[in-house]
């Protein structure tokens, strides 16, 4: 029997890059295995992962050398239509996949290309409807649904084709902690019961790392094929538990709170002391929302939300998808009217976005649109009549070589890091990031909280809304958790954060409340 | 303190949807209607037909409207529409000005201000790859570049709206006019990527691999085939008149008098508006077309 997907010396470069994405890979993933690339943003894991249905290189272009075969397809052979039978693929971007308007006209999309039954086509999109809960959206335009819902509508419309291989890059970006584990479950069952092979991408390995069986382990354009554990070793990467591991000489370093438990008792159990989590700043008040109400069409968002934005803060706003995080934000921003109640600045006005606040949108290619990465900063810089140049924001973000890349052309992580000098720039004493999710691996989400928490305490604030516990667990100061557009807790990380089951961070599932970060474990363990 | 937290992760945005009823039209009527609807305004450059038309067009697209970048699309129909009209009177400025010829130039830009119209109520009700799935086999291919070219619109609406979005987060301000070059590449450009991967996504999943079956094939509803009949009907009569003159299509320029309005075509026009008094589907359809 042929392997599910096999890589043989695939060597390849993009049109008029400078150095190759991928090189001399080979890799091969059984039938029936339930695989993970890992590696930071940037290192090949997209390239690997669109070659599997060749849209590397028929789509891309560039020169490609090497064998990719699909379930006994060479890639150079059949086109990504030929390989639509046996090779599902969801890219990063969910909502860029859609070709119909309408969830089910979207879910059958595959299946009519294929020319499936039509009964039996009926039958499988409920299946896939149930399989990824999203039967209450089924009459809804795929435009008009939230992020999560799109991603999941993703998955579940390259399922229905019904694929040997499903191929899915950062499948769990848009998901709250809940929403993730539903898809990995759904994942696992489709690979123990179905036999059906799934590869995927993602960076938030605490969700992933305790689901798959096979990890390649993707680096400059190199790939290493092992178990996860092995591989996890060989990278910088890996869930807090892994890092904990790694700060304290764990070996194996485990990969789940189950694993990291069973070392810590025999390391002598949680660290003296309670972990005192992060210390909460009360400065001047810089952003005071009062009983804010918000709504799209019919539906209240929002409801009566008071919440004050501190000097020196960096606040995480939380909550499952669809709680309001986004509409929050941009009633915060300035660019959604809210219904009731209003917004203002330290001196009493309405905040005015790109002045008094700038917005970093949940998709961050949507602020970008200059040519170079250097220029997009400038732009901003001289919209506001600042003659500064622009290197000490890129510099601040950790992105000076970029300076001359194209925006575009940059992985989706550095895209966020862009997109993020390029509104920062306005100068705006507060920031507001929107679920900064793709390409966030370790390395981007450092420079990120590293910014965030030295614009904090320049005298400035910082909101992220994220269902990311762990970023909230590194980066916030404060906690929000909103549900059903109200403001359910506010407090200290240690506190709220403790006090859930859903978005307790790794940390706190292992030694308890108060316990956020694994630095904080081993430094009180040192 | 107390952090409730549910395990589902239900989106408070969802209305509570039917589960068995297609909420839509079969697309072939909305091909026909337009068709019969254009056409009717092909015929004629009588201002009060044509005026109707307009009213008719608007009618029908507030009752049918699919989603927001399609609303937007059809304003910039709409705008369109005045724009040609103003171009088509304005241009006789530079022949020779008379009150004849400049009214004649008016009621020519109005007729074909007029059928833009009724092609961006089309825009607005349909989904273009909708049209796509229901093209027979040998026509795959035309029926895909006519959706990529019908989607354009509605594409570069929400485009723009990003673009201005972007400038609007990043403080930069631009005055509406002078925005136009600014906003003009980096729309092409958004476009164009948006095209680029809507060919990679359709293509992975199997699009043209020639055996194509369908989905829940819309069926030619009572009201579908009321709606084509009637819009069929108009056009006869618009025709009919045309032929036998039973009727002025063409008001007279020279010298000007005043336009006809004859009642079996102010009837004709009005079965043109049957769409508007029928709504697709149930009501969870209409939850989200707010």
């Amino acid at each position: 029997m042929t392997d599910a997907l096999r890589y043989a010396g695939v060597t390849y470069s993009y049109p008029d890059a400078p150095s190759p994405a991928l090189v001399e890979v080979d890799a091969t993933i059984e039938h029936g295995a339930f695989a993970l690339a890992i590696g930071p943003t940037g290192a090949g894991k997209s390239t690997l992962l669109r070659a599997a249905n060749g849209l590397v290189p028929h789509f891309s272009g560039g020169a490609f050398a090497g064998h990719v075969v699909a379930d006994g397809r060479d890639t150079r052979e059949h086109a990504p239509r030929d390989l639509a039978d046996v090779v599902a693929f969801v890219p990063q971007d969910a909502a860029a996949s859609f070709v119909v308007d309408r969830v089910e006209d979207e879910l059958a999309y595959g299946m009519e290309n294929l020319g499936v039954d039509p009964r039996h086509m009926r039958r499988r999109v409920e299946e896939v409807l149930d399989l990824l809960d999203i039967a209450h959206l089924r009459d809804r335009s795929v435009r008009r649904i939230s992020g999560g819902e799109r991603q999941r509508v993703a998955i579940a419309a390259a399922l229905a084709a019904g694929p040997r291989i499903l191929v899915l890059d950062e499948p769990t970006s848009q998901l709250d902690p809940q929403g993730a584990e539903h898809v990995m479950a759904a994942l696992q069952r489709l690979v123990h019961d179905h036999g059906i092979t799934v590869l995927l991408a993602e960076h938030r390995l605490e969700r992933v790392a305790g689901w798959v069986d096979v990890a390649l382990g993707v680096d400059a354009g190199r790939v290493a094929t092992g178990t996860p554990a092995e591989v996890i070793r060989t990278l910088a990467a890996g869930p807090p538990v892994a890092r904990l591991g790694r700060l304290v000489g764990w070996e194996p370093v485990p990969l789940t709170v189950r694993d990291a438990r069973a070392r810590a008792r025999a390391h002598g159990g949680a660290p003296g002391g309670d972990g005192d989590g992060h210390s909460r700043d009360s400065g001047d008040v810089l952003l005071a929302a009062r009983g804010i109400s918000a709504r799209y069409g019919d539906t209240e968002v929002l409801h009566a939300v008071d919440l004050e934005i501190h000097q020196g803060e960096v606040l995480a706003v939380m909550g499952r998808n669809g709680a309001g995080k986004t509409t929050l934000l941009r009633v915060l921003a300035g660019v959604h009217d809210p219904a009731r109640g209003a917004v203002a600045t330290a001196t009493g006005t309405p905040p005015r976005a790109g002045f008094d606040v700038a917005l970093c949108p949940q998709e961050p290619e949507r602020v970008l649109y200059g040519d170079t990465v250097e220029g997009e900063v400038r732009a901003t810089l001289r919209a506001r009549g600042a003659t500064d140049a622009a290197s000490p924001w890129l510099a601040a973000l950790g992105i000076v070589p970029l300076a001359s890349r194209h925006p575009r052309d940059v992985s989706a992580g550095q895209r966020l890091l862009v997109a993020t000098a390029a509104v920062a720039a306005t100068g705006a004493p507060v920031v507001l990031l929107d679920e900064p999710t793709r390409g966030l691996d370790p390395d981007t989400k450092d420079r990120l909280v590293r910014f965030l928490r030295a614009h904090a305490a320049d005298g400035g604030a910082a909101v992220i809304a994220t269902h990311d516990v762990e970023l909230a667990a590194a980066a916030a100061t404060r906690v929000v958790m909103l549900a059903g557009g109200e403001v359910i807790a506010d407090g200290d990380p240690a506190t709220v954060l403790g006090d859930s089951h859903v978005f307790a961070p790794q940390m706190t599932r292992v030694f308890g409340p108060g316990w956020l970060t694994p630095e904080q474990v081993a430094e009180a363990w040192a | 303190m107390n952090v409730a937290i549910t395990p589902h992760a239900g989106p408070v945005t969802a209305p509570a949807a039917d589960a068995t009823r297609r909420t839509t039209w079969h697309p072939g009527a909305w091909i026909l209607w337009s068709s019969f609807a254009g056409l009717c305004a092909f015929v004629t450059t009588d201002p009060v037909y044509l005026l109707l038309l307009w009213a008719v067009a608007w009618f029908v697209y507030t009752t049918h409207r699919v989603s927001e970048p399609t609303a937007a699309s059809f304003r910039l129909f709409l705008i369109a529409g005045v724009v040609t009209l103003v171009l088509r009177t304005t241009l006789v400025v530079f022949g020779t000005i008379d009150l004849s010829s400049t009214a004649y130039a008016a009621l020519e830009g109005l007729r074909l201000a007029t059928i833009l119209v009724v092609f961006g109520t089309f825009n607005a009700v349909t989904d273009p790859f909708g049209i796509v799935r229901l093209a027979p086999r040998r026509f795959h291919e035309p029926a895909l570049a006519a959706a990529l070219a019908l989607s354009i619109s509605p594409r570069m609406v929400s485009a723009v709206q990003r673009v201005r979005e972007a400038q609007r987060l990043r403080g930069i301000r631009v005055a509406p006019l002078r925005s136009v070059p600014a906003l003009a590449v980096p729309v092409l450009e958004t476009g164009m990527e948006e095209a680029l991967t809507l060919a990679e996504s359709m293509d992975a999943r199997g699009h043209g691999r020639g055996m194509r079956t369908r989905y829940r094939p819309q069926p030619w509803t009572a009201a579908t085939i009321l709606v084509v009949g009637s819009a069929a009907t108009a056009f006869a009569m618009f025709l009919w008149a045309s032929a036998a003159g039973w009727a002025e299509l063409h008001p007279p320029t020279a010298p000007l008098g005043w336009p006809e309005a004859h009642p079996a075509l102010l009837a004709a026009i009005a079965l043109l508006a049957v769409p508007g008094f029928l709504r697709p589907g149930t009501a969870s359809g209409h939850a989200e077309r707010r």
